[in-house]
């Protein structure tokens, strides 16, 4: 079934899919991924320490972006605000809307991680003389962030994948680059199924790392 | 003079249930106050809203020979009488995310700005008063109750507080580990730690508090010297309180 052609080509093919993986995909997810964090942690202490005004406004801007799609969303900035002056790189385009897309349901990950800390940890805190803001990052945010890992580790590795969607708006990704080489052979079920095995290969090392990941933070074991 | 004084406290949860209905009471430096009382009495209630914990209706507290309003309290005054206060929890509260000897350094490094190597020194001088010189970096869940209790004691003597407030500490204990906890308590008391203690364990309240008082029903009931509380006491629900936890014993 595979003739010596279709071999050639997948392994001709197979750096030239790898390689804006490593140059693209890898680098959008990293920076979208560390920027949604950010978002995320912020988004989810408005709510939890109840601050007024703020906390409607996480509430509207998970609601809009949980609400809407992905691809309109990567639409919306690259092709919609041109018409309002924005004009933005793909790249960067990517980057901005992966983050805000990410952060919107990170947070509520690490919404409901802060709200599993029990109540008892914050009085300790404060019976010791510690202030709120020291209790949040001395004692609560790394136990949430413990809770949150794996859900987190989850959200990073559909990231990893979505990112395929970038390729509607140019970025050179590895979905965009197998789909020129499909363009230039034809030989769609092969070369897709391999940009597929590539993903897979980019999951598992994630998944390695989250069961490293979760070693290193079970040290003080379960509740 | 009495170290710490609250003065007709009201507590009401939810806009309907009054749990506190104006309670008065004062412990001097150095005495032992043990609360006693029916679950739902306000014992615990109390306790908390004189470590700010529970926000009080209405009432006084003078502490250090200064007196606040309890409802109008900032937050600066709270945190300021809360550095010279301790609190221990029914169920420990300890961080879990800290071992043994970081629980108790925590509020010297952290909210104290103490030298790391001197919070050290004292986190392990606390640790071995309370008997665990073998348990410095054991995290929480790889102690027992009592171990956990007892770590809980040393994080609030290495504050060196002017008193130690604990809310039924053994409570949550298997029989067989609330001894460990009480023959430590037993020794702060001997050594002139002012305490404020809320209990069900009679025998402590007997033999180590110089005061007890029932709380029921938001009220102090009787208050007095413990072997006249026991002994002699002059209010009918303080008799049938005492009979009805000396028939379980």
């Amino acid at each position: 079934m595979l003739s010596d052609r279709l071999i050639d080509i997948l392994v001709k093919s197979f750096p030239k899919i790898l390689l804006p993986g490593l140059k693209m995909t890898v680098p959008l997810t990293i920076i979208a991924f560390a920027l949604a964090m950010v978002i995320a942690v912020v988004t989810a202490m408005v709510q939890f320490a109840d601050i007024k005004i703020l906390k409607p406004l996480a509430r509207f801007y998970i609601w809009v972006i949980r609400g809407t799609p992905l691809l309109v969303q990567l639409f919306v900035v690259f092709y919609g605000l041109p018409s309002v002056g924005i004009l933005l790189d793909p790249f960067p385009s990517a980057v901005l809307v992966f983050a805000i897309n990410e952060g919107a349901y990170a947070a509520e990950t690490i919404r409901a991680a802060l709200e599993s800390v029990p109540s008892g940890q914050i009085e300790a805190g404060y019976c010791v003389g510690m202030s709120w803001v020291q209790i949040m990052r001395r004692i609560v945010l790394p136990q949430a962030l413990r809770t949150a890992f794996p859900t987190l580790f989850n959200e990073l590795i559909s990231m990893v994948k979505d990112t395929s969607l970038a390729a509607n708006i140019t970025v050179m990704e590895m979905f965009m680059a197998t789909q020129r080489i499909v363009a230039i052979y034809y030989e769609p079920l092969a070369l897709y199924i391999e940009v597929g095995f590539i993903y897979l290969m980019f999951s598992t090392v994630l998944t390695k790392l989250q069961a490293f990941g979760e070693k290193r933070l079970a040290v003080y074991g379960k509740r | 003079m009495s170290m710490l004084e609250v003065k007709d406290i009201h507590k009401t949860f939810d806009g309907n249930q009054e749990i506190l209905k104006g309670i008065d009471l004062s412990v001097d430096k150095g005495e032992v106050v043990a609360i006693l009382g029916p679950s739902g009495g306000g014992k615990t209630t109390l306790l908390r809203c004189i470590n700010f914990l529970e926000r009080a209706d209405s009432g006084t507290l003078t502490f250090d020979g200064r007196t606040y309003d309890l409802k109008k309290i900032t937050r600066n005054e709270i945190s300021g009488i809360r550095r010279k206060t301790a609190f221990v929890f029914q169920n420990y509260n300890l961080f879990l995310n800290k071992t043994a000897l970081q629980n108790v350094t925590e509020g010297l490094i952290i909210a104290r700005k103490m030298d790391k190597e001197e919070a050290n020194r004292i986190g392990r001088q606390a640790l071995d008063k309370v008997g665990l010189s073998d348990r410095y970096d054991y995290y929480p869940n790889q102690l027992s109750g009592g171990q956990q209790q007892r770590v809980a004691i040393a994080r609030a003597l290495a504050t060196d507080p002017e008193i130690i407030y604990f809310d039924e500490p053994t409570s949550a204990l298997d029989p067989e580990l609330t001894g460990e906890v009480l023959s430590v308590m037993r020794q702060l008391a001997q050594e002139g730690m002012t305490m404020l203690v809320v209990t069900h364990e009679i025998g402590f309240a007997k033999n180590v508090a110089s005061r007890v008082c029932l709380v029921e029903g938001g009220v102090i009931v009787e208050q007095g010297r413990a072997a006249e509380f026991f002994d002699n006491p002059k209010e009918q629900r303080t008799r049938a309180f005492i009979e009805a936890i000396s028939s379980k014993e």
